[in-house]
């Protein structure tokens, strides 16, 4: 065991020596699970809220509300119908809809009569926390009706004529009510135009805010939103297992090439006339590949978790799966290194072979939107499955039997191309 | 003791090695002398375990070289440079001691003693890639001295070497000998055969041409040397097969001698003698 550790040691010293390979195999994933990321995530960049609204009610008032929706810094509004908005939501591109029922613009529009205005929202359940900052939003909209409403003298004395004409008008209202205001509102009213008069860079900050919580600014009704959809939530579910496999290429490539590089390097030698097995040498150079695959598996996905708020539900399925993967990648690039022969060989056959496992396997082009025919072909590549097995483990929430597939054929595939790989590898050249 | 019996080994239609025999004693500095090509790395590989022979066999104090005993009495310092030059000596030579199952503190020790021994303790945090040839060379016999083997392989270990180095290295491995190890010591300068070593076997297309120490195979294959004396009047050069009644009896008959030159035949002469080539081409 000291023997395999003291192996691993020597070779993580000399890859971490090698910058390039540092680079393509560390910073590189991570600025490509950075930048698809983003682009995933369907311009919900500078942290806003997608949103689909749908007016049902279409008044001036209702129009004015989705454009303050539209203005606000939280929010990004895509203006739809009320299906076409729901649909968004059940197929996970937008986080919530916002359906403005009839009727609401009139009760938005006046202050003091008709009510409060009522939204129905729903919220995609896998994203309450947002929802959170949506309910904040909308208040702070509704609040800042009446804000603007009585910080502006003229608007509010406008508002109170049409509230007392609204009044006398009603047949509904008690007698002494109506004489209440009737004597309360023409003073407010005139209060108010004294107030413009006397200052009219006035500025009853204070005042109106008081006035404000006294009334409910808004309603909003939840409804429950069934989820269906074939794509995370979150963009940087799909790209951070793309990522992995730019890291997981770098090891392999890292470690195959440095396994025909003992000979170059006369090393080999030393290895073979050493009193240790050639069992010992492979498994000194696998078990530094498995180790570096592990780790730069579970850094990504930690970053992605911190960083990118990538959900890990399941780390314990995690687990298994970048093991298996792990296994399965040793016993390519056990295979590669057999194959290649020299590090010329090795690095121009690794890099063909792996290219082509990423393009079919979906570590370009996210899996869920592949044509079908390439869904087929991208069976065959073990990229496919071990994307599929950390997406299984995260965001495609698999069961355990449901991940024994992927895993299965990550371990099967690197047990086989070990046996033929360090069978077929010759030690001393 | 090494043994190696009737041992050949070819690379497809080339014999590099072709029917070798000879026994290496314990304490011993044994060199195989012949010009490149001549299949003296081939024999190292195959004595070392490296490489398995076409037919014969090695023993290794009885054991046969694949197996871990005797892998554990033989240090190989190869011929091209075997090391991690992206590391540093101290990285490299902690790495390959590790092979040999040292404890820590044992292992410690020993790396100690082969930088002081090398005298590479300077430089052991440096990278391998800056160091001189001489000093990657003294590298290369440091770490097959680490697990304190009894027996060296040091396959052409001045090549590349500046003369300064080179007797540095001369120094080493006669320490070695005082030490009590035995070594096989290949080469294709005579001049380091005839200084280092006790006995030596000359070797030519993968074949024994000659083995024992330097004085029996200069007697024997080093053919007439040559006297001079230089009297008043005259040199007389002779070459002769019985330098010493020769001189003797130049001696007598002249009075006035102002110097005389005994040159012996050479190790040069004894391969030229048996191959009607030079060692050096
Ligand atoms: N791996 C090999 N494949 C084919 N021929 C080889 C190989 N190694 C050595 N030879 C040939 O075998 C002969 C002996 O080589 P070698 O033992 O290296 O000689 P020396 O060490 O005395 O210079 C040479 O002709 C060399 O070209
Ligand atoms: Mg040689």
């Amino acid at each position: 065991m000291n023997i395999l550790l003291s192996m691993v040691k020597k070779d993580f010293k000399l890859i971490f020596r090698d910058k390039m390979t540092v680079f393509f195999t560390f910073i590189f994933p991570i600025l490509f699970a950075a930048f698809f990321g983003s682009i995933f995530s369907g311009g919900s960049d500078n942290n806003q809220l997608s949103v689909a609204v749908a007016d049902l009610d279409r008044t001036a008032d209702s129009e004015a509300f989705v454009q303050r929706l539209i203005d606000s810094d939280e929010l990004a509004v895509d203006v739809m119908e009320e299906p076409a908005a729901r649909n968004a939501v059940r197929r996970g591109s937008k986080v919530a809809y916002i359906l403005i029922p009839a009727g609401f613009g009139e009760k938005y529009g006046s202050l003091f009569t008709g009510g409060t205005p009522e939204l129905t929202i729903g919220v995609d359940p896998s994203r309450q926390a947002e929802s959170g900052i949506l309910q904040g939003s909308l208040m702070k909209l509704g609040v800042e009706r009446f804000e603007n409403a009585l910080s502006d003298n003229q608007q509010l004395s406008a508002q109170l004529d049409q509230s007392i004409a609204a009044i006398e008008q009603s047949d509904d209202m008690p007698e002494q009510w109506k004489s209440l205001l009737g004597d309360y509102l023409p003073q407010i009213k005139a209060l108010t135009e004294q107030d413009a008069a006397d200052n009219s860079t006035d500025n009853p900050d204070g005042a109106t805010t008081g006035m404000a919580g006294a009334f409910t600014p808004l309603a909003l009704n939840f409804e429950d939103v069934a989820i269906q959809r074939d794509g995370p939530q979150n963009g940087y579910a799909v790209t951070i297992p793309q990522a992995m496999y730019w890291a997981i290429m770098g090891v392999v490539m890292g470690f195959g090439v440095s396994l025909v590089q003992e000979n170059t390097f006369g090393t080999m030698t030393r290895l073979v006339t050493a009193p240790i097995t050639r069992t010992q040498i492979l498994g000194g150079k696998s078990l530094g590949c498995f180790i570096a695959l592990c780790m730069v598996s579970g850094a990504l996905f930690l970053i992605a978790n911190q960083v990118f708020s990538v959900p890990i539900d399941a780390p314990l399925k995690l687990v298994l799966a970048i093991a298996s993967v792990g296994v399965g990648f040793v016993g390519i690039m056990m295979f590669l290194a057999a194959i290649g022969k020299t590090e010329r060989g090795v690095s121009g056959l690794g890099w063909g072979v792996m290219m082509i496992f990423a393009m079919f396997g979906g570590a370009m082009i996210p899996l869920f939107v592949m044509p079908g025919w390439m869904k087929t072909v991208s069976h065959l590549s073990p990229v496919k499955w071990s994307i599929l097995a950390f997406e299984g483990a995260t965001w495609r929430n698999f069961s355990y039997s449901e991940l024994i597939l992927p895993c299965g054929i990550m371990l099967v595939l690197g047990i086989t191309c070990f046996i033929i790989g360090s069978r077929t590898l010759k030690l001393e050249n | 003791m090494i043994r190696i019996s009737d041992v050949s080994k070819s690379y497809g239609e080339l014999l590099a090695v072709d029917r070798l025999s000879f026994a290496i004693q314990k304490g011993e500095i044994f060199g195989l002398l012949g010009p490149n090509g001549a299949g003296k790395s081939t024999a190292i590989a195959i004595t070392c375990g490296l490489l398995v022979p076409d037919r014969g066999e090695v023993q290794v104090n009885g054991h046969r070289p694949v197996s871990k005993a005797a892998k554990r009495q033989i240090g190989l310092a190869p011929q091209s440079l075997a090391m991690y030059e992206d590391l540093t000596g101290l990285d490299n030579l902690h790495f390959f001691g590790s092979l040999y199952g040292l404890e820590k503190p044992l292992l410690e020790e020993r790396i100690q003693w082969v930088l002081e021994f090398s005298g590479l303790t300077d430089r052991a945090k440096d990278r391998v890639e800056t160091y001189s040839g001489g000093m990657q060379r003294r590298l290369n016999l440091a770490i097959s001295l680490l697990h304190d083997p009894e027996y060296l392989l040091l396959d052409e270990p001045t090549v590349g070497v500046d003369p300064q180095s080179r007797n540095k290295l001369f120094d080493c491995v006669l320490a070695l000998k005082a030490r009590g190890k035995t070594i096989i010591y290949t080469t294709h300068y005579m001049e380091e055969a005839q200084r280092l070593c006790d006995r030596v076997g000359i070797i030519d297309h993968g074949r024994l041409l000659a083995l024992g120490t330097v004085d029996e195979l200069i007697g024997e294959h080093g053919g007439d040397g040559e006297i001079s004396v230089t009297t008043a009047e005259q040199t007389i050069v002779k070459t002769t097969g019985r330098p010493i009644a020769d001189m003797k009896a130049l001696l007598d008959a002249h009075d006035d001698i102002r110097d005389l030159k005994l040159i012996r035949p050479s190790l040069e002469s004894v391969f030229l003698n048996l191959t009607g080539r030079q060692l050096r081409d």
